[in-house]
Formats: C-alpha cells, structure tokens, sequence
C-alpha cells in the first residue's frame, strides 16, 4: 500500500538530523557524489574466468565459514540456557558435562513455583504473569493508539506552532527517563497510585516520540485522495483516523506493537520503583528475587525461571519474524 | 509454510488465552480490594521484611496465627530481598507498612526522623523483663523532642561466632579451640589445614578458613586487635576516626596476610561460588565472624560433622562478639497504631521466639527461650550451640554507628575490598583513604552546615507568575494572524489530535524538569514532608563535583562503558548487516540465528549471563582457559580481581550479543542503496573496500548517526546489568557503579531527593553537551542528500 504513495510530498521537509536519518532506508534516492571522496576513474582489470571462479568459490568458502561461525557463538549461549535449566544441582557445577544425563523436567514446575505460581485444578494463580501481561498489553494498546493519532495530527494537519512542537518532540528523544523519575515519582504519589499498576500503563497513553515519528513518517505518504475520498463522504476527523488511516498502517502498528511489547515485558527499574505488594509484582521483579534468593544454590532453577521469563519474546520473534527481519525495520524506518 | 501458519494460529490461540485469563485475574483480585475489601475484615496491615524462605515461612505461619485470633484484622506479609532500598522507597511514597523489620542502627535516625513510632505505652515492664536487657536498650533512641522512648521489640539476635569443620581439623591433627584461641593460633591452624588440604585440582583444595569482611563483622575482627573504628568511650565519638590506629591496622594485616601471603584463607572475588557453598561442601575449616543465620542451612550437611568456636583474639584485649538484632517496629504513620502494636507483641512473643528457636536461624531474644532445649537442641549440630548464649551474655557488644552510617560504610567497604580482596593497596593505605574521605564528607558544607528551609510559597507565586506570561505569549502569538474558518476549524483539529503527547509532554517532561530542578537546589529526604526541605543553593553541585568520590566514580564506569560500547556494537552491527546482505542460500536462517538473542533482554539476560561469567562454574572462562594458557594468561575475574578493567567489558559482551538488534537497521539501510551507485562505482573500477567507502559508509552515514547518539543516550541509561549483577554479587562493587544506579541509590536508597535531583540534572546536561559535541562533529561527516527526495 505504501508503495502507491511514492509520489506523494512528504508534509514539511525536515531539515534536521535526526528527523531525517530514520528515512536513510528510502529506495527514492538521487544520485549521490559517488566519487566524492577522491579516486579517479579507473580502468577495469582484465581477470582470467577460472580465476574469477576461483575467487568467488574461496569467497563464498569464506562467508558460510563467518557465516556460521557468529551464529554459533550467538546460539551456544541459548543451549548453555537450556541444558542447564534440565540438568540436577550436582550436575550445574560440572562444566565438561554438557547434557543433564536425564532432562530434569520438574526443574520448571518448580521454578514456576518459586516465581510465585499455585495451581488448583484449573485455577490458575499466577499474579506476576498477569500483572505482566495486563501491563504489556494495555502498554501496546495505548502506544499504538496515542501515537498513531498523534502522527496523524503532525502528519496531516497544518496547525500554528506544529514544526516548533514536533521539534520539541524530537529534541526530548534525546532525554532519558531517568532525569525525571524523581519528580515522576512523587506526581505518581501524589496521586496514590504507588503499588499499582497505573504509574506502569498510563504513560504509555501519552504516545512515545519515536513511535509518533514513525506514524508521522507514513502518514505524510497516505495519497490526498484518499483523504479526499473520505471527507466527501461525510467522515470526521477521527473516523479518517480510525477507518482510513488505521487500517493502512499495519506495519508501523506491528512495529510499535513488538517494540512496546519487548520494552515493556522486560522493564525492571519502573516496577522496581513503583510495585511493592506480592500481587502486584511483575515477572522482571520476581526474576531478579529469585536471583537473589535461590541463585546461587540453585543454578538450574535459576537458568529454568529465566528461560520461563523470556519464553514470550522469543515465541512472538518467531511468530512476528517477518516484521522483525525481513522487512520490518524497513517498513518502520523507511516510512 | 502451513507449519509456519499452524505455529502461528496455535500462538494466536493461546496468546488469547493467556490474555484473557491475566485480565480476569487482575480484575478480580482488583474487584476484591476495591469493592469488597480484605475478605471482610475491618483492619489490614502490612508487614515488610527480609529473609530465607525459612525464616518467610516462620513470619507467615505467625501472621496467620495473629489473623485466626483476631478475625478483624488482616495481615498482608511483603517480603523484600533488596530491604532498605523498598523500605524507603515505601518511605518516601508516603506507603510505609505499618510493621517492618527494624535493624538496631537504624534506630536513632529512624526515631529522629519520625519514621517509627514509640511503643512504650503498649508493652509493660514485666514483659520486657523478659527479654536479654541489653537487646532491649538498643532499641531506645531519642524522639523529636529529645526523650528517650522504646521503639521497637527485638524479635531476635544473634552473636558473632565462627564455624569449624571438625573433619577437616581431625584429619589435619589440629585441636578444636573450643575455649577460645588468639589470632596467632587461628594462622597457625589454618596453614596447617590448608597444606593438609593442598591439592592440584583447583575444584578439590581445601582453605584453612574464609574471613568475612563486610562493615559490621570487620569490626568485629578489629575489636578482637584493641582497634575500632571510631573514637570515644566505646566507639561512639564519630568525628574522631581511629582507623589508622596500630590495632585497627593489625587487624587488617592480618587478614590481607592470611589470604594473600599464606593463601591459606579463601578470597570470594566476584561472580563465583559462594563462600558458604563451600564451608558446605566441606572444602573450608573455619568460617567467621557469622552469626546464627547459616544453622539451618549448616544442619543440611550430612558429608562432614561441624560445630561453633569463639573468635579469635590478641592476648591481652577483652575478647567481644558483636551482636546483630533486629525488631519489630511500628511505623509512625500507621492509621492502626492500636491493631499495628498488638500484632508487634505477638510476632516478638513466645510462640514466634519458640518458632525462630526450633528453626535455628536466630538467637530468641528472650533469655529462658534461648537458655532453654527449644535452642540449645540438644542431639542437634551445633554441639556446643551454648557457646551462643555464652558469648552473648560476657562478651556481647553492640557496635554504635553515626546516623549516616550507611555513607561511612560506603566509603569504608571501597577501601576494605581494595586492600583485603584485590591486594592493590597496604592496609595502611586503604585505611589513610577512607579517614581523609570521611572527613571531606563530613567537611562538606552540605553536611556540615545547617539551611533555612525553602520558600515553596514564594517559589508558587514565582511559578504561576512565568506560566501566566507564557500562555499569554502563546495567545498572542495564536491571535496574530487572522483565520479563515477552515483554517481554524483545521487548527483545532490538529492541536487535538496532538493533545495526547503535549499532555505527556507537560505532565511527565517539562513540569518534572522544572520540580526536578527546584528539588536540585534543596536537601529532602522524602520521608519528612516536602515543606520541611531545606533550601541549599548550589551545595549539592558543590558537593556532587568537590567531595563526593561515587560521582566522579560512577562517571567514570559510565564513560568506560560508552566509549566502548558504542563503536564496538554500531562496528559489529555494521559488519554482521554487511554479512547477512549476501546473497548466498540459507541467508534467511542466518538472520534469524543472529537476531534471536537481541529480544532477550532485561533481568533474563542478565540471569543467563550471570551464570556463564562466573569464574568456577561459568562458560565463559572454561572456554577461555584452555586458549589463554598457550600465551601463559588465565582468563580475568571478572567482576572480582580483576573487575577495575573487565567488569565493563564484560557488559559491553553482553550487550555485544544483542547485536541483531542494530544488525536490521543497517540491513534496511543497505537495501535501501540503489545498486545503480554500485554499478558506476564498479565501471569506475572500484574494489570493494572502495565501494564501502565511498557509497556505502556515506549513504548510511544518517543511519549510523542516529545509532550513534541513542548508543550513547542509552550507554547513559545502563541500570538493570549493573543493579542484578550486584546483587547476586553480594559485595558492592564500584566497577559497576553506572551513573543512573548512582542516581537510583541516592535516591531510593540513601534518601537524598534533592541530592538525585540535582544528579539527574547533572545527566541531562551531559547528554545534551554530547548529543550536540556529535551534532556539529557530523555535520561533514553525514550526507543527507538521499532524504531530501
């Protein structure tokens, strides 16, 4: 759908840097200086055929080799992960042995106990996953609706002072939580909301700069017609958002979607500071207390609690791989 | 591809599921404390408190017991392993529990700062009679109002001893000093175990005996030469330091001796195994100073028989044992002080003192549950489990500490583990730094000078003026031109559909900025309310840049990490999305192998990696060893010995891991490059490292950029690595001390709001100094001329 829009101006050119470096994916690129830095034109040398095979079977000889040698530096760990989490208290200590002798299966009902878990029948109580997964999800949701409006706002709108203010939105990019969490923290106490889950989902419905850009980005290549299209046919502003605009946006919502969703799951020093009360806590806090409690005698338990942890961002990778990989960077970044 | 699609419906399924059940979960545990409250019960209090899963367990049992005999009230039991950092960060929300464990230090600040409340009217005096006196005084503090007044109910304690393995002195031919013994004797015995002991393989030497050194147990040692740490009749005169004093320095030689010059006392550095896995595992003969605490972990020992000795002493100084206890204490702000003061009596009452007493993990606080069978547990290892009570009624002692001990032990645990545990200074040394650091502490005016409070009504005043100038310079500016009403109608629209984030923006960026930087120019703990801050000018900048070492620390952690990170990863990033934009068979497998681990982050990466650096049991240097060994090196310890220079390349490989991440960005970057550029490049017969050069470092150059300055906004943000890490290391370790865990501890933790504030402010002009340093630094360097299309 986007590529339809090549032709479309983008709303107000951007003269900044960091506005402007996400799009560097585009393919709508002129022709650069390629000679820019130096070197005249050279005469290409003439190479022998079977040399040319030669080379290119050492090449290829060569990449697979790095090729395959990264990815098992990058996997062992996993393994190291897995096989630990199976193997028996005697056996972690052992290095050389790399297998448990017989997979410790029970290692993971246990160390779901110990991160809080009971189980009844079918009643499940489990609040740290609940808490996580209330958390994440209304995370997701808020994300993807307060930017995406917003977006639509900077990207379709002509409004005095939007060029100063998307500046200032970029600008606070650059600011790290950190630097206001103090006054954040006493705002969110004023309000009562210490130990609940609030101060963890309610920013999320203020929209997050990147996010905004992003939906920005592609909503200033939605065709005019379209919109046209739609005001004649007596939509409002908001339903254009929601009946137009959403629904073509499905890559950059699967992007802010997983880029929530991954932040959010795995955000520790927000719950750290917030959530006191065993109800309420979420799986980052209950991983790192059972670092701190059963570490460093059970170091299977331990690996087994947190292959339980990771387990959700590693199943929606593969289930989302296409958004994550093949073209979802693009898709977001390009705009 | 329909196994593919299978997998994906399958996850949808359950996906939804999961969802639905977490909401119906929350919902209805939110519907129960909302709409029904606390399963009827007029009363619910909370009690904080740390522990073993025994000692949980203990306080759980007994808080039901409390509930079953009074069905009005309720009890919430939170437990916390980081217990200072969630107690006053439940301080500061103006949350406290109502009941928490109180150490005995803590008391007089905790009772000047009205944080606990006096219990002397709740309890009468036949009852404290009870209890071992001495307990009981530790606990009696001044109020505001300068009376002194009990405020808290020791609930246990115990004696420092240390832990012998009688196997491993037998075997040895050493005599078990029972009565007592003198830190000559105590070298001598473990030097000869250790040889005994001596063996090639690493994973089988036997140590004569492991010294703990934390702050309190350190005294403890120091106290057995004639030295302390701090002058006056008993150590109570603060300003007055005594640690350079010869017994104090004695002390700490010996220490320093028996583990770096004979060996024969086990060092735990960094991330390894632990020190009581190895007492445990028979492997270590004496342990100590320890209190009561390990016996029931202790009593799970079945290879080897073991008992409890007294600590060594020099001849000719009174023998003590430093005494730890800890009570149950009321907070002041509790509104059931009545309901809150019952159930402190009865969780320090018989049941709960037979209970801790049956369990092993304390010393009963009241003296005929600790003289009777229910502790001494005869039949029961430890044997000579007298020796507690002995040791507590003629040489216990309770250590004094200034107010702010926390800061003293801070600066004093820096210098300890550079002398004692990394061998890079005398005693001597180590002991000069920490007393000449105090003392510029203590010299510094934020310390030592006393403020008028701040003026936050003239501050309002000042405030609302400046917001009501600047809302008028909005409207004028919004009045200047003139709009059709299309264009107005426009306006609105847009502003609205905005609104979310300026809403964001002033509730949650720029009014924090601002209160962040009026709480800068003050000093608040927020435990007192904010009306009682006092107005410090510029001290705590003064403070920050002049005397306090953490800052210039942590700044400097900081720095190591970005100055490596950001080109190590943005480098490999590169290469690996140069490598996956072959077009070779299997690319696609590649790319999700070297992505995986990028979505691992947060606590579970930091678990898993934990695991793999450790120097006894870990991956990573068993991997390491054999290849270093061929250039005669031994892979570093970490995040111990060696952790000045690799506790920070350590991060940096974990991050490194998570390479996928910036890997897909330079990807889309690269396939975005018409290969129309390649081919004039080609007929201008550049090589491919010319290629590199001259098109593709230039068309991605605003890609690499942009990576650049959210590595180094984000190598600024580094907190979760270093706050897990240190606390499975046990040990603070000012390697890792990252500017925001910095930020978080004088925050949360030391209580300094205005101090963090004024921190946090210090970042924020960091960052914005070196986002703009890299803005002009680019300017030549980045082509922007594909964005212009």
């Amino acid at each position: 759908m986007t590529q339809t829009a090549t032709d479309i101006l983008p709303a107000g050119a951007d003269e900044t840097g960091a506005a402007a470096v996400i799009v560097a994916g585009s393919n709508e690129v002129p022709k650069p200086r390629s000679a820019r830095s130096g070197s005249g034109p050279r005469a290409p040398q003439p190479v022998a055929p079977s040399s040319i095979k030669r080379q290119r079977l050492v090449g290829r000889v060569a990449v697979y080799a790095t090729l395959v040698g990264g990815a098992v530096m990058l996997l062992v760990p996993f393994f190291w992960l897995v096989s630990n989490s199976l193997k028996t208290d005697q056996e972690v200590s052992k290095i050389s042995q790399l297998l448990p002798e017989t997979a410790q299966w029970g290692n993971y009902p246990e160390a779901l106990r110990r991160l809080g878990m009971e189980a009844e029948g079918w009643a499940v109580y489990f609040p740290a996953l609940s808490n996580t997964v209330v958390i994440t999800v209304l995370c997701v949701l808020g994300q993807v609706l307060s930017s995406s409006l917003v977006g639509y706002g900077f990207a379709r709108y002509r409004f005095q002072g939007r060029d100063t203010t998307f500046m200032i939105m970029l600008a606070t990019m650059m600011l790290p939580a950190q630097v206001t969490m103090i006054p954040v923290f006493l705002l969110f106490r004023g309000l009562g909301w210490v130990d609940t889950l609030l101060p963890l989902i309610v920013p999320a419905f203020f929209g997050t700069p990147f996010f905004i850009f992003m939906f920005r980005q592609f909503f200033s290549q939605v065709p005019e017609e379209l919109l046209e299209a739609a005001r004649i046919d007596g939509a409002g502003h908001l339903a254009t958002w929601w009946r137009i605009m959403l629904p073509l946006s499905g890559p950059v919502i699967a992007i802010v979607a997983i880029y929530t969703f991954m932040f959010t799951w795995n955000d520790f020093m927000t719950p750290l500071i917030y959530l006191n009360s065993p109800e309420n806590r979420t799986l980052a806090l209950e991983l790192n207390s059972f670092n701190g409690q059963y570490g460093v005698e059970n170091r299977e338990l331990l690996m087994a609690a947190s292959c339980i942890t990771m387990l959700p961002c590693v199943l929606l990778f593969f289930a989302a791989q296409r958004y994550f990989v093949d073209n979802g960077a693009s898709t977001g970044l390009k705009g | 591809m329909t196994f593919a699609r299978a997998f994906r419906v399958l996850l949808s399924l359950a996906a939804a599921l999961v969802v639905v059940w977490a909401f119906v979960d929350a919902g209805a545990r939110l519907w129960q404390r909302v709409v029904m409250g606390a399963d009827g019960r007029s009363v619910t209090l909370t009690v904080l408190h740390w522990g073993s899963p025994e000692e949980s367990d203990i306080v759980e049992d007994l808080v039901r017991a409390f509930e079953a005999e009074n069905p009005d009230i309720a009890v919430q039991r939170l437990h916390a392993t980081d217990y200072d950092a969630k107690l006053k960060t439940m301080l500061a929300a103006g949350t406290p529990p109502d009941l928490f464990y109180l150490r005995y230090d803590d008391t007089p600040e905790f009772a000047s700062k009205r944080v606990v409340m006096p219990v002397d009217d709740a309890v009468e005096q036949a009852w404290l009679d009870l209890f071992f006196p001495q307990l009981i005084d530790a606990f009696r503090s001044a109020d505001p109002q300068g009376n002194v007044r009990l405020f808290g109910i020791p609930k246990d304690f115990t004696p420092m001893l240390m832990y012998v393995n009688l196997d491993l002195f037998e075997a040895a031919g050493v005599d078990v000093p029972y009565d007592g013994w003198t830190w000559d004797e105590y070298r001598d015995a473990v030097g000869r175990i250790a040889e005994h002991g001596a063996s090639d393989d690493p994973a089988e030497r036997v140590y004569g005996g492991l010294l703990k050194t934390w702050p309190l147990v350190l005294r403890n040692i120091i106290w057995q030469f004639g030295g302390d740490y701090f002058g006056g009749t008993d150590g109570r005169d603060y300003a007055e330091l005594r640690l350079t004093d010869p017994g104090t320095v004695a002390a700490l030689d010996m220490v320093r001796a028996v583990r770096f010059d004979d060996g024969s006392v086990y060092n735990a550095t960094g991330i390894s195994e632990s020190e009581d896995d190895l007492f445990r595992r028979g492997r270590i003969a004496t342990a100590g100073p320890l209190g009561r605490w390990v016996v029931p972990r202790y009593r799970k020992i079945e290879e080897f028989r073991w008992d409890v000795v007294p600590l060594p002493h020099v001849e000719g100084v009174e023998p003590s044992s430093a005494l730890a206890t800890v009570a149950w204490a009321v907070s002041a702000q509790t509104p059931h002080p009545a309901e809150a003061k019952r159930l402190m009596k009865f969780l320090c009452g018989e049941p709960g003192q037979l209970m801790t007493a049956e369990l092993g993990l304390a010393m009963p606080s009241m003296k005929h549950v600790a003289e009777s069978d229910a502790f001494l547990s005869p039949g029961q290892q430890p044997e000579n489990a007298e020796l507690f009570v002995r040791l507590a009624a003629e040489q216990g002692r309770l250590a004094p500490q200034p107010n702010n001990y926390q800061e003293f032990d801070r600066i004093l645990s820096r210098e300890v583990q550079k002398t004692l545990q990394l061998d890079s200074k005398t005693p001597r040394d180590a002991m000069a730094t920490a007393e000449q650091d105090w003392a510029d502490e203590r010299a510094s005016p934020l310390k030592s000078q006393s403020y008028p409070l701040m003026p936050w009504g003239k501050v309002g005043v000042a405030a609302a003026v400046v917001i009501a100038a600047l809302l008028a310079v909005l409207y004028w500016f919004a009045r200047r031109e003139p709009l059709s009403p299309l264009a107005r109608a426009q306006q609105r629209a847009g502003w609205l559909f905005v609104s979310p984030w300026v809403i964001g923006f002033v509730l949650l960026v720029a009014g924090p900025m601002v209160i962040s930087l009026l709480l800068a120019l003050t000093k608040w703990s927020a435990m007192v309310p904010l009306g009682q801050a006092e107005f410090v000018g510029l001290d705590n900048f003064v403070h920050l840049f002049k005397y306090d070492k953490q800052f210039g620390q942590s700044l400097w952690v900081t720095v190591y990490y970005t100055i490596l990170a950001v080109p190590i990863v943005q480098v490999a990033a590169l290469a690996v999305a140069l490598l996956m934009n072959q077009s070779v068979k299997g690319i696609g497998l590649f790319r999700t192998a070297y992505f995986v681990p990028s979505v691992v982050t947060g606590v579970a990466l930091v678990t898993l990696w934990i695991t793999i650096f450790n120097n006894d049991t870990g991956m990573l240097n068993a991997l390491l060893r054999y290849p270093l060994e061929l250039f005669g090196l031994e892979p570093p310890d970490w995040f111990g010995t060696n952790s000045r220079w690799f506790a920070v390349p350590a991060l940096v490989l974990m991050t490194l891991w998570g390479v996928g991440g910036g890997m897909v960005i330079y990807l889309a970057g690269l396939k975005g490059i018409p290969s129309s550029l390649y081919e004039a490049a080609r007929i201008d017969g550049a090589s491919h490292w010319r290629q590199f050069l001259a098109v593709t470092v230039p068309m991605l150059s605003p890609l690499i950029f942009f990576n650049v300055v959210m590595g180094i906004i984000g190598s600024f943000q580094v907190f979760t690595q270093a706050y897990v890490i240190r606390g499975s290391n046990g040990a603070q370790n000012e390697d890792l001390l990252f500017y925001v865990l910095n930020l978080y501890d004088h925050a949360f933790r030391f209580h300094n709001m205005g101090y963090a504030s004024a921190m946090a402010w210090v970042l924020f002009l960091i960052l914005l100094g070196l986002t703009l340093i890299v803005f002009r630094g680019s300017k030549n360097m980045v082509h922007y001329e594909g964005l212009k299309a």
